[in-house]
C-alpha cells in the first residue's frame, strides 16, 4: 500500500513486456525506449529496473483474492513475466478526438479552470455511467456536503464529474453517450456552468474496491480536487468487498492524502414523498423504490422512456441520439462497436 | 428450500399500453420507478437458469432486484406478445420451448 519511501500508492502501474520482447528489443537498465501508439512517436521511456513479481502475491495485496474470476485478478495473470520501470516523459501529446475533445483537460488546465471559475473546493464524481437522478442526487447531496461552512453569497463549490474511459465490455453504455449525457446535466439546467463540469481520465477500471479508492483520490487530488464523493462498494465488483470497507481504508491513511472524502448514502425513490430521497432521510422503507444500474439499462434497452424523476428526458433523448450517431444503432457496447468505433485519441506524427 | 421466483420486467410504453388495452389486459400492469408501467412475468429457477443460459447478453440482478434484466428487446416484444395472446402471465414455459 506504500512505496519504499512511505508515499501511499494503492495500485501498481505496470509496463509488462516477455523476455522474448526484452531481448528482441534490446531492452536493458540505463537505455531509453522510445514508446509509440499507432506507429507514431508518443513517450520516451528511461529504463531503470527490469523486474519480475509473483503475480499470486501481486492480486492477493491489491485485490484482497487471487481468485482469476475477479476482473482484476484477471488482468494481472494476463500480464507477460517481466516488468520494467522507470520514468516516462510525454514527447507528443495525443489529440483527442470529438466528441471527447472539450473533456479532456490536463492537471494544469483543470486547475486554471478551477481558478476561474472561482471554486474554493471541487469535489469528485467518478462515473462510467450514464447518469439517472440518483446519480444526479449523488452529486447533489456531495454538493451539499462539500459546502459546508463556506459562505454562500456567491459560488464557491464544484462538482467535477470524472469520467473514466477505458476498456469496455459488451453491454456497458457506449463512451460517447455517457460522457455526452454526463454534461447534458449541465446544459439541461439541472446543474449550471458555476457548479458543475464533465471531464474524462483514461483508465482501466481495476474493481480493486478499497485500493482503487485510494487510487482515485490519488488521481483526483493531482486534478486539483478538494474532495472525492464515495458511495457504497466503491470501484467494487461481485461481493468481494463490503459497502463500507473503501470508507475504512481511507480513514485508515486519511492523513496522508491532501483530498477529502465526502461519504454519501444511496439515494432512491419514495412514491409516498412523492421525490428522490436518501436512505437516510426518508422511513417510508416498506414503499421505497431503489434504483439499480441494470434495471434503468433494461428500461433504455426497452425503449421505453422512464419518469423524469427517474431519468431526466434530454438524458434519454440524448442517449438515443449517441446511439445512432456513435453506436450503430445502440446505446450500449456491441462487436460492431468495439470493432468500428472512433479512437477516443490519436498520436499525430511528429 | 422453496424455489426462486425472478421478475422478467417487461416495460410498458405507449404501444404496448395500447395493445393491452386492446386486449383488455391494461389492470395486468403494475406501477415501478415513479410510475413507470411494467408487466412482470416470473420465472422460476430452472426457467431463469435457462433464460440466462439461451440469452448470454440477459443479466440476474442479484444486487438489488433479483430480477432478469438486459434481453434484447425483440425477445422482450416476443413474451409480451405471448402475454397479450394467452392473456396470462404464465406463458415462459410455452416461450422457451422453442429454445
Amino acid at each position: 500500500m506504500r512505496l519504499a519511501d512511505g508515499t501511499v500508492w494503492s495500485i501498481p502501474i505496470l509496463f509488462d513486456l516477455s523476455e522474448d520482447e526484452i531481448s528482441d528489443y534490446g531492452v536493458k537498465e540505463g537505455v531509453s525506449l522510445l514508446l509509440t501508439y499507432g506507429g507514431n512517436p508518443m513517450a520516451i521511456f528511461k529504463v531503470e529496473e527490469i523486474f519480475d513479481y509473483d503475480k499470486k502475491a501481486m492480486c492477493q495485496d491489491v485485490y484482497g483474492t487471487d481468485e482469476d474470476k475477479h476482473p482484476g485478478c484477471a488482468r494481472t495473470y494476463e500480464y507477460k513475466d517481466k516488468f520494467i520501470g522507470g520514468k516516462i516523459t510525454l514527447v507528443n501529446r495525443p489529440k483527442i478526438n470529438p466528441p471527447y475533445d472539450p473533456y479532456f483537460i490536463p492537471p494544469l488546465e483543470m486547475r486554471k479552470r478551477f481558478k476561474e471559475k472561482g471554486w474554493e473546493r471541487v469535489v469528485a464524481h467518478q462515473t462510467r455511467n450514464v447518469p439517472h437522478t440518483g446519480h444526479e442526487w449523488l452529486m447533489k447531496g456531495a454538493w451539499f456536503q462539500t459546502y459546508a461552512e463556506l459562505p454562500i453569497e456567491k459560488p464557491v463549490v464544484g462538482v467535477l464529474v470524472n469520467a473514466i474511459i477505458g476498456a469496455k465490455r459488451k453491454g456497458d453504455y457506449i463512451d460517447e453517450a455517457i460522457i455526452l449525457t454526463q454534461d447534458e446535466l449541465r446544459k439541461s439546467g439541472y446543474f449550471g456552468d458555476h457548479n458543475h463540469l464533465t471531464s474524462l481520465t483514461f483508465w482501466d477500471m481495476r474493481y480493486a474496491g478499497p485500493r482503487e479508492a485510494i487510487f482515485h483520490a490519488m488521481l483526483r487530488t493531482n486534478l486539483g480536487l478538494t474532495h472525492h464523493m464515495y458511495g457504497r462498494d466503491h470501484a467494487g465488483v461481485g461481493t468481494y468487498y463490503g459497502a463500507y470497507d473503501a470508507h475504512h481504508l481511507l480513514a485508515s491513511v486519511q492523513d496522508d492524502l491532501d483530498i477529502t472524502p465526502v461519504y454519501s448514502m444511496n439515494w432512491l425513490y419514495c412514491p409516498h414523498c412523492g421525490e428522490i430521497t436518501s436512505e437516510g432521510l426518508c422511513n417510508h422503507r416498506d414503499e421505497w423504490q431503489k434504483f439499480s444500474g441494470t434495471l434503468i439499462r433494461s428500461i433504455v434497452q426497452d425503449g421505453v422512456k422512464p419518469p423524469r424523476l427517474i431519468f431526466r428526458p434530454e438524458v434519454f433523448d440524448l442517449v438515443l441520439e449517441c446511439a445512432d450517431k456513435y453506436g450503430f444503432g445502440s446505446p450500449f457496447v456491441t462487436d460492431e462497436y468495439l470493432e468500428n468505433r472512433i479512437p477516443v485519441f490519436e498520436i499525430p506524427p511528429m | 428450500m422453496a424455489e426462486g421466483k425472478y421478475p422478467i420486467n417487461i416495460w410498458v410504453n405507449e404501444e404496448r399500453f395500447e395493445k393491452l388495452q386492446q386486449a383488455g389486459l391494461a389492470e395486468m400492469c403494475e406501477e415501478m420507478l415513479a410510475g413507470l408501467k411494467v408487466i412482470r412475468v416470473y420465472a422460476n429457477d430452472t426457467q431463469r437458469d435457462k433464460i440466462l443460459k439461451v440469452f448470454p447478453t440477459a443479466k440476474f440482478d442479484s444486487a438489488t432486484t433479483k430480477s432478469i434484466e438486459l434481453l434484447p428487446r425483440d425477445v422482450k416484444d416476443k413474451i409480451f406478445d405471448k402475454v397479450v395472446g394467452k392473456q396470462n402471465i404464465d406463458i415462459l414455459d410455452d416461450f422457451l420451448s422453442a429454445y
